[in-house]
């Protein structure tokens, strides 16, 4: 009996950790994909900063597609690539796309809370 | 049917172009329509709503509550009883003291950064909890960091320009090299008109397409050069103090559109 549920449980649990790799991947082929539609040939790799400001004029220095995503989630403090999608009318990939590149940059924060991945500004603790 | 609170940033790219005299009078007319309303100096370099409304004895300024020292019901002046009807206003003041200016002019990116998410925060503790219908936000010329922050957080710009020519370049250059970035609903005023013919309906509507052609943005409204305005001294509440005069009628009708989504 015992014997039966761990024969049970235990494929579950590996299912599910490996489409939570799978969906991580995923996010990384997008982010990938993303810069590289993005940046002009070889143009600068992304900086990556600890913790960059996402203040007005770091929005206003920012290419157009990236802007549009950090304008929304500035609106909405904490939200997922799906809410974010929402706001701007763009596939939610693609948001994800642009949020996982938000947060190698160093302006986002992201947090991961079972399937959900929240995306924020870290007002708080910087400065 | 209620229509949607807003937050009203009034900017422009030089200064003296009448954004206080709007600002105030804005706000003004919504409070005399029976609305809920605030306005708050953003104008940290040079506040002047705190002398323009007489009000003493200040406990919080607007700057505290960006500072993070106290919450947005605190700042609020009441100050109601300043205009006709049954309606609210309320005033958020920049503090004048020196001091003050001089701390608020060295802030870093970072404190601006969450100066950002206090003023969006406004959304939820003014507009939702406390029903507020609108905020106007009087903002400082040109780019700066509080202007553009405001501009940010609103979701209406009125832009005041005259027929200044360096005004005009600059103007158009704000808009389209910063507004459309922020992809804002922006309403222009034309004042300080000179052109005494401007009430006349063809004329209105020719300076309206010129505007859309220069500027690429709709016009809220025209407002000539009234010397009643220099008169007033300071007096600046129009709506209250001179309610017939044109220029109650002219920010009555701007209020309308506002109101109505009419401005495009």
């Amino acid at each position: 009996m015992i014997k039966n549920e761990i024969l049970t449980k235990k494929p579950i649990t590996i299912f599910e950790k490996i489409e939570a790799s799978l969906e991580r991947l995923n996010e990384k082929m997008e982010v990938i994909i993303e810069i590289q539609k993005n940046s002009n040939d070889n143009q600068r790799p992304v900086v990556t900063l600890p913790d960059a400001s996402l203040d007005v004029m770091t929005l206003l220095s920012m290419p157009d597609h990236l802007r549009k995503t950090a304008m929304a989630i500035c609106r909405c403090v904490r939200a997922t690539a799906e809410e974010i999608a929402e706001q701007t009318s763009r596939a939610r990939a693609v948001e994800s796309a642009y949020l996982n590149q938000l947060v190698i940059m160093g302006y986002l924060k992201k947090e991961r809370k079972g399937r959900k991945a929240y995306f924020y500004v870290d007002r708080e603790t910087q400065g | 049917m209620k229509t949607m609170s807003k937050i009203i940033a009034v900017h422009s790219y030089k200064g003296g172009t009448g954004k206080t005299l709007l600002s105030l009078n804005l706000a003004a007319t919504f409070a005399k329509l029976g609305k809920r309303v605030a306005i708050f100096d953003l104008d940290f370099r040079a506040p002047s709503l705190a002398s323009i409304l007489k009000t003493e004895n200040v406990e919080y300024w607007f700057n505290d509550y960006l500072n993070s020292t106290c919450d947005a019901k605190q700042v609020l002046v009441d100050l109601s009883f300043k205009v006709p009807g049954n309606g609210k206003f309320f005033a958020g003041l920049a503090n004048p003291a020196t001091e003050a200016i001089r701390d608020m002019s060295a802030k870093d990116r970072k404190w601006e950064m969450r100066a950002l998410g206090r003023l969006l925060a406004l959304k939820e503790t003014l507009l939702k909890d406390q029903n507020f219908d609108y905020l106007v936000f009087d903002t400082s010329p040109g780019l700066q960091y509080s202007s553009i922050n405001a501009i940010v957080a609103a979701d209406f710009v009125v832009v005041a320009t005259t027929g200044d020519r360096s005004d005009v370049e600059g103007t158009k250059r704000m808009l389209q090299e910063l507004y459309s970035l922020f992809e804002k609903k922006t309403g222009l005023v034309l004042n300080k008109v000179l052109d005494s013919n401007f009430t006349a309906t063809a004329k209105k509507s020719e300076m309206s397409s010129r505007v859309k052609t220069i500027y690429h943005v709709p016009m809220l409204g025209i407002v000539p050069c009234f010397c009643e305005i220099l008169r007033a001294e300071g007096n600046l509440i129009f709506v209250e103090d001179k309610p017939d005069h044109p220029f109650t009628k002219i920010v009555a009708e701007m209020a309308r559109k506002i109101e109505n989504n009419e401005v495009n």
